[in-house]
């Protein structure tokens, strides 16, 4: 359905790179937001005034072009496509899902939504697999519009960082998402989402009542989205050390929720929806990096299109293109760069910034250091959050929104306790072709399995006390409970007394140690002082206490673990053999032996363990060190938008044609999935609304 | 410092003693259970022989001394009076009490500070009691008492019920990474916590709280199958008969480190 223009066959890079030379684009001045050269001097700027855009070469021509194949772009794409658009998604991976794909598809929404209903009814699912009891009383699910929008601009309810969730939420956003959400609810329904029971609520996602629910698709002997069915090896659940490209993570059992032979993660979520977009027939183009706006002037007129650069992903072993696990849809397009207008409007889905240094900068100096990556890194490649949408928005005079907000919820950065990868969010086995990736599946030791060694930094010197070094603070909370799921009704919404300082002072609960982590130390230089990465020290004994299965996959020969006799060999082996280690460990022995005189003792004067935990001589050989990741997981800070999902600029004014939803907007804290469908619902509703240009 | 629970000196009740509580049973309950008079003879033996470590707020001293303010576990009724009076892990056993005295300071720790657990009479502390002469004694967990095949039942309920929380490997460990880290269920970390306990007190515990968004919603026997699951992880050996789910015959399996 994208109109391929001047598409004779011939098209090569060098014709492309004739027709569409940045020469032409810096002479003519034709297209705002194409970068710096453009529009950096005077000149540039009077011919960009003078010319307009009618010199650009258009290679595709849709109603509604979305950057972005995850939560927010396959919500909207099928949204829009439903509307009577024609739609084409461009994604910078191989396959489509983004972080939706590899996530717990935990989706909270409310207002009475279709699934709150049907649990409170205590009914089953239309196609009657669901036989568990609802999880949540009825009287947790009795829900409304209203109060999930008091709940979400909430100015009272603190988190136990003492960090406000809800009170800088743009209203008008949040009050369109409350609107929206029993409708986004029905509409994931009908295109092949399964909700298993409603158990809890997401973060940011109100305390007052149960809104989240996972979903689900049923064992069977085929893989089939009408059905509902998943194969055992295509869901990953055959062997407990496999996965398949169907799902790069392995699914869960989800008979709790749902009955015997429920599987679920976002495995459910996404494949389903690709399936029906695909169906539906919105076009894909994979491998296709979105760069930049095309807006009729630099900093005024309507959006007309995108620029977008071919971003191939090759297999890790065989370097061949990788493939989407299915085809129907593509548009096989190689070209280097690629014009797509949008007659309708463009929306901007394309996630947030955790996986560019320079933009987290803005938020935490100290996380521009890039031994720490953001999640999913080996499923959705370096392009992956790299803030595109926020760069692009910014360049065609977009505003901003809740900049600070990525400091309210406890998962956007954190201590992971899988040890021993790089990708140390994501949960992958070997199976899915971009396991090679990560290399290793790393070893999730939870936060107890921080009481079994010492943690050091890249000069080998201890820095924190490790039992508390992976502890996140709690979600919000309010008095009386803590806020738990299930127990909503307790809850006050707007009283003062859900902030008041005695309260606070008894909530509180952060441990700063991913503060610590990121500290400078005697490796740290000029100009960025990068603090270095992080390394889990311990012996063999710790491994029989624990039963750490330090074998292929959990961990490999990646530079993210080591083994050695000695621990002086053990230092130089990381030194030698780990990308981002800049200097030797040469404090590691002292710091070893150190350690093992404060067991003797029973007591550690410099970090106070014994409070917490026995503690450990590290004396057996061999010993090992497992890579420690800190991982920026999420974004909320990012584009300004409307409750249209509108980008505005700085002067408050809609920018015409221009949609965003998901991570690449900001001002509204909530956390996960629900936020993106229900912005991809309500952009795809009015970019298909909108006259054709 | 810690002192193994295997190694902490018990006293088996003998006969004739637990005779005599039996008798005077339903005097003291009918007389002086709850109550003024008893909640300050609770407080009095409480600061006597419990606030050293429990601190008289109940705030403890975390870990080796847990706080009995806002501690489920004060709801094992049965657990709670026979710690009193054989000990449990570092907590010494106060046998010199009688049923009263027992009764008024179990009473004493569940209504103070913030708890409110229900009254614990002198017939419930003497039917305690009396389960400890069974003839037989405390054996270990390390001594074959689960099946094989309720391990393996006892897998599929976890997987449903547990493991979203406390991970596949029972190491606390999620694998979903949203969700934060809990406590393990097996191995040394688990046997440290659960030092000096009984299958009792894990069994009541788990029942009243797990799984923590829907207590109780396992039958008994998948919870006690998910104990023997929980041991057999730990490399505890199977044996040939099955953990039964009557708390009192739990009671007298002790958890405690490999023998």
């Amino acid at each position: 359905m994208a109109r391929k223009q001047g598409d004779d066959g011939n098209d090569t890079e060098v014709r492309n790179e004739n027709r569409l030379s940045r020469r032409d684009f810096v002479t003519k001045g034709a297209v705002a937001g194409l970068g710096g050269a453009a529009l950096a001097g005077p000149e540039g700027r009077a011919q960009a005034r003078s010319t307009g855009t009618d010199d650009i070469a258009w290679d595709y021509d849709v109603d509604v072009v979305i950057a972005g194949g995850g939560c927010a772009g396959l919500t909207a794409a099928i949204r829009a496509r439903d509307l009577g658009a024609t739609v084409l998604v461009v994604d910078q991976n191989f396959d489509l899902g983004g972080r939706m794909l590899h996530s717990g598809s935990f989706v909270s929404l409310g207002g009475g939504d279709p699934v709150q209903r049907r649990d409170m009814n205590g009914e089953s699912d239309r196609e009657g697999f669901i036989t568990a009891d609802p999880v949540e009383d009825p009287a947790e699910l009795d829900d409304s519009v209203d109060l999930l929008f008091t709940d979400l601009t909430d100015w009272s309810v603190l988190d136990r960082k003492a960090q406000s969730p809800y009170r800088y939420n743009e209203r008008e956003l949040v009050r369109a998402w409350a609107e929206n959400c029993p409708a986004t609810r029905q509409f994931l329904t009908d295109n092949y989402v399964r909700f298993a029971r409603v158990n809890g609520t997401h973060g940011g996602g109100g305390l007052s009542r149960a809104r989240g629910a996972r979903c689900f698709l049923m064992l069977g002997d085929r893989t089939d989205m009408k059905a509902g069915t998943i194969t055992a090896e295509d869901a990953g659940v055959a062997d407990p050390e496999r996965t398949s490209a169907f799902a790069p993570v392995q699914m869960t059992n989800m008979s709790r929720f749902v009955a015997p032979g429920a599987v679920g993660n976002g495995v459910a979520l996404a494949r389903p929806l690709e399936f029906s977009a695909r169906e539906k027939g919105v076009e894909f183009m994979l491998h296709r990096s979105f760069e930049e706006l095309v807006r009729e002037q630099p900093v005024a007129g309507r959006i007309l299109g995108i620029r977008a650069r071919y971003s191939p992903r090759r297999h890790p072993e065989t370097g061949e293109l990788m493939q989407s696990y299915w085809q129907n849809g593509n548009v096989d397009e190689r070209r280097e760069t690629v014009h797509i207008r949008a007659r309708k409007g463009v929306i901007l889905a394309s996630g947030g910034h955790a996986g560019n240094p320079q933009v987290r900068s803005m938020f935490y100096p100290a996380m521009r250091e890039p031994a720490f990556p953001t999640s999913g890194l080996a499923l959705q490649g370096q392009k992956s959050q790299d803030a595109s949408a926020l760069i692009a928005g910014l360049r065609v005079g977009a505003n901003l929104a809740g900049m600070q907000q990525n400091l309210s919820y406890s998962t956007t950065f954190h201590i992971s306790t899988r040890l021993g990868t790089r990708d140390a969010y994501t949960t992958m086995m070997p199976g899915h072709p971009t396991f090679g990736f990560r290399g290793s599946a790393g070893v999730n030791v939870g936060n107890a399995g921080f009481e079994e060694f010492i943690v050091v930094n890249q000069v080998g010197q201890r820095f924190f006390n490790e039992v508390r070094l992976p502890r996140r603070p709690g979600l919000n909370a309010y008095p009386g409970d803590g806020g738990a799921p299930g127990q909503g009704l307790e809850h006050t919404p707007q009283d003062w007394r859900n902030c008041r300082k005695e309260w606070v002072q008894e909530m509180y609960g952060h441990d700063h140690g991913l503060d610590a982590a990121l500290a400078m130390n005697e490796g740290s230089e000029p100009p960025d002082y990068y603090s270095g990465p992080i390394w889990a020290i311990f012996d063999q004994d710790a491994v029989e206490r624990t039963g750490w299965e330090l074998r292929y996959p959990y961990v490999a020969d990646n530079g993210y673990f080591f083994q050695a006799d000695t621990i002086e060999e053990l230092a130089e082996k990381i030194a030698a053999g780990h990308e981002f280690q800049r200097v030797p460990l040469k404090h590691l022995a002292d710091t070893v032996a150190t350690w093992n005189r404060h067991v003797d003792a029973g007591a550690d004067p410099e970090f106070e363990r014994e409070v917490d935990a026995p503690m450990n001589r590290i004396a057996a050989p061999p010993f090992y060190a497992l890579s420690i990741m800190v991982v920026w997981h999420d974004s909320y800070g990012g584009l300004r938008v409307n409750g249209r999902q509108q980008v505005v600029d700085m002067q408050g004014e809609v920018i015409p044609g221009l949609y965003a939803g998901g991570e690449a907007v900001g001002g509204f804290n909530k956390h996960g999935l629900g936020k993106g469908h229900v912005h991809g619902y309500i952009a795809g509703t009015h970019a298909a609304g909108e006259p054709s240009a | 410092m810690r002192r193994s629970g295997r190694n902490a000196p018990r006293l088996k009740p003998a006969a004739g003693v637990l005779g005599a509580w039996v008798l005077i049973a339903p005097a003291a309950a009918a007389g002086q259970a709850g109550g003024a008079a008893g909640f300050e003879r609770g407080l009095e033996l409480y600061e006597n022989h419990c606030a050293l470590c429990h601190q008289s707020s109940g705030e403890g001293n975390p870990p080796t001394f847990p706080a009995l303010n806002g501690n489920d576990r004060l709801a094992d009724s049965v657990g709670i009076v026979r710690n009193i009076y054989r000990g449990a892990g570092t907590m010494p056993p106060f046998p010199d009490l009688g049923v009263e005295d027992i009764s008024a300071l179990a009473n004493y720790v569940r209504d103070a500070w913030e708890n409110d657990f229900p009254e614990v009479t002198a017939d419930d502390v003497a039917a305690a009691l009396e389960g400890l002469d069974d003839a037989g004694g405390t054996v270990s967990v390390w001594d074959g008492v689960f099946t094989e095949v309720q391990a393996n039942r006892g897998q599929a309920a976890y997987t449903g019920a547990c493991a979203i929380c406390h991970g596949r490997r029972l190491n606390g460990a999620p694998d979903d990474p949203d969700m934060r880290s809990t406590p393990p269920l097996a191995r040394a970390a688990f046997l440290r916590e659960w030092d000096g306990r009984s299958l009792a007190a894990l069994f009541e515990y788990t029942r009243a709280t797990m799984p923590e968004d829907n207590p109780n919603s396992l039958t008994d026997p998948e919870y006690v199958d998910v104990i023997a699951y929980m041991l057999s992880v730990g490399g505890m050996p199977a044996g040939p008969d099955a953990l039964p789910t009557d708390p009192q015959r739990l009671s007298r399996i002790a958890i405690g480190p490999q023998p």
